[in-house]
């Protein structure tokens, strides 16, 4: 209830906060952005006042673990990715054409008239089809890079054994975490777990070493992967020699979570058979079989 | 006009406020595009109520303020522009996880390198826009 409480409050500084500011007013925002016209600096006011309450919020909250109503505060997502530059300047574009972002863009919708709703009604039908939009960005990234990322979901794909220079083109598809399954014993010395760790942290990922010997999977080897995963900020990226290993400890680590079907039926698509694991699955989620 | 800069420092600090209260106390980021994508593309979770509550306040203060001091909006009368711009405003924020709020206010002030590279393109391709449909093709 509290909750609902302080979201109502909020929603309502935030809104008249914004009339008080005149950011509901269009001319007034393409001002700010027509600097080859008559521009107007109103914005960068606006901006500057909105910072200060929230630097020093953040502060606050980097003491703290967690907010007055108990909930984990967000982490900082880390990584410039591709539906991150392409929607910006997507936004940028849809903006400038109409002087509306979203916040303005619902606080007006009730005596903007007709237009209004208009806008408000294709920003919407632009959100629900984001996700494709951004899946669609991820396929023709790695495409391109001829790099073999085959992905069970959204947020975990599993590949064959990489090369350094492929952390660069694994980023750029919008992976924030790489873990490497595969035990250094079995893999040339320039591919070896310190030189892959160093070179994906420098490049902003979240390395995570957690090896699995062919045949001798561990259940701690399902619980690191687990946390690996819950921990992401981002889309998981794992490797092995053949990308087996990380799937048969994703199948494992998401048992419960998923029918076990499904469990086994995705990573078929991609070759990697599963089968033999269902009784394990059906006992991991705690199915009655 | 410095009463329109005034202004302006007065509900950005209201809009900041506002964010520090969203953050401190239901420990969330005040990104307007996540509040409202989330619900639309069924991600949301247990979090609805929440944000329909933030959403109907952020809906009913600024009517009220309308009917109370006048407001104009000098939105553009072509409804094909708005149309055009309101689902690349949609697309383009959820792609990129935040707008002006999240990215700008929320992200920027956190330092984040996600924020501040959006709000740079964002800015940069909103100005170039306007020069463009206003200066170069006369649309704007």
């Amino acid at each position: 209830m509290l909750r609902l409480v302080f979201a109502a409050l909020a929603g309502g500084f935030f809104g008249g906060g914004l009339m008080l500011s005149g950011m509901t007013d269009t001319a007034r925002v393409q001002g700010f952005l027509d600097i080859f016209g008559a521009w107007n600096p109103t914005l960068a006011f606006v901006m500057g006042g909105a910072m200060l309450p929230m630097a020093l919020a953040w502060v606050v909250a980097d003491r703290r673990k967690v907010s007055v109503l108990g909930t984990p505060f967000p982490p900082m997502r880390r990584g410039v990715d591709r539906p991150l530059v392409l929607g910006s300047i997507l936004f940028g574009v849809g903006w400038g054409l109409s002087g509306l972002c979203p916040g303005p863009a619902m606080a007006v919708v009730s005596f903007a008239g007709p237009g209004g709703l208009v806008f408000l009604l294709a920003m919407g039908a632009g959100m629900v089809l984001a996700p494709q939009a951004t899946r669609l960005t991820n396929r023709l990234a790695s495409q391109r890079l001829q790099m073999d990322i085959r992905r069970l979901t959204d947020s975990y794909a599993v590949s064959p054994q990489i090369a350094v220079e492929d952390l660069q083109a694994i980023k750029a598809a919008g992976f924030t975490t790489v873990i490497d399954n595969r035990p250094d014993g079995e893999i040339p010395p320039d591919l070896h777990t310190p030189v892959m760790k160093a070179a994906a942290e420098a490049l902003g990922l979240t390395f995570v070493v957690n090896p699995v010997i062919g045949g001798a999977l561990t259940m701690e080897n399902v619980s690191l992967q687990r946390q690996a995963m819950e921990s992401a900020t981002g889309p998981v990226f794992a490797y092995c020699a053949s990308g087996n290993r990380c799937s048969v400890v994703w199948a494992l680590a998401q048992a419960g979570t998923m029918p076990v079907d499904d469990l086994v039926r995705i990573p078929a698509r991609y070759g990697y058979q599963l089968d033999h694991l269902r009784p394990q699955l059906h006992a991991l989620a705690g199915d009655k079989v | 006009m410095p009463m329109e800069w005034l202004m302006g420092l007065l509900g950005g600090l209201m809009i900041g406020s506002a964010a520090a209260l969203y953050l401190l106390v239901n420990g969330r980021v005040m990104g307007a595009s996540g509040i409202v994508g989330q619900m639309l593309d069924g991600t949301a979770g247990k979090t609805w109520a929440e944000r329909l509550v933030f959403l109907a306040a952020l809906i009913a203060i600024p009517a009220v303020f309308y009917l109370a001091f006048g407001a104009e909006t000098h939105l553009s009368g072509h409804w094909a522009l708005l149309a055009v711009a309101g689902f690349l405003t949609g697309i383009g924020t959820r792609m990129a996880n935040g707008c002006t709020s999240g990215h700008g206010v929320c992200g920027i002030s956190r330092l984040s390198p996600r924020g501040i590279v959006a709000s740079v393109l964002y800015v940069g391709v909103g100005m170039l826009t306007v020069a463009l449909f206003r200066h170069g093709l006369g649309w704007l």
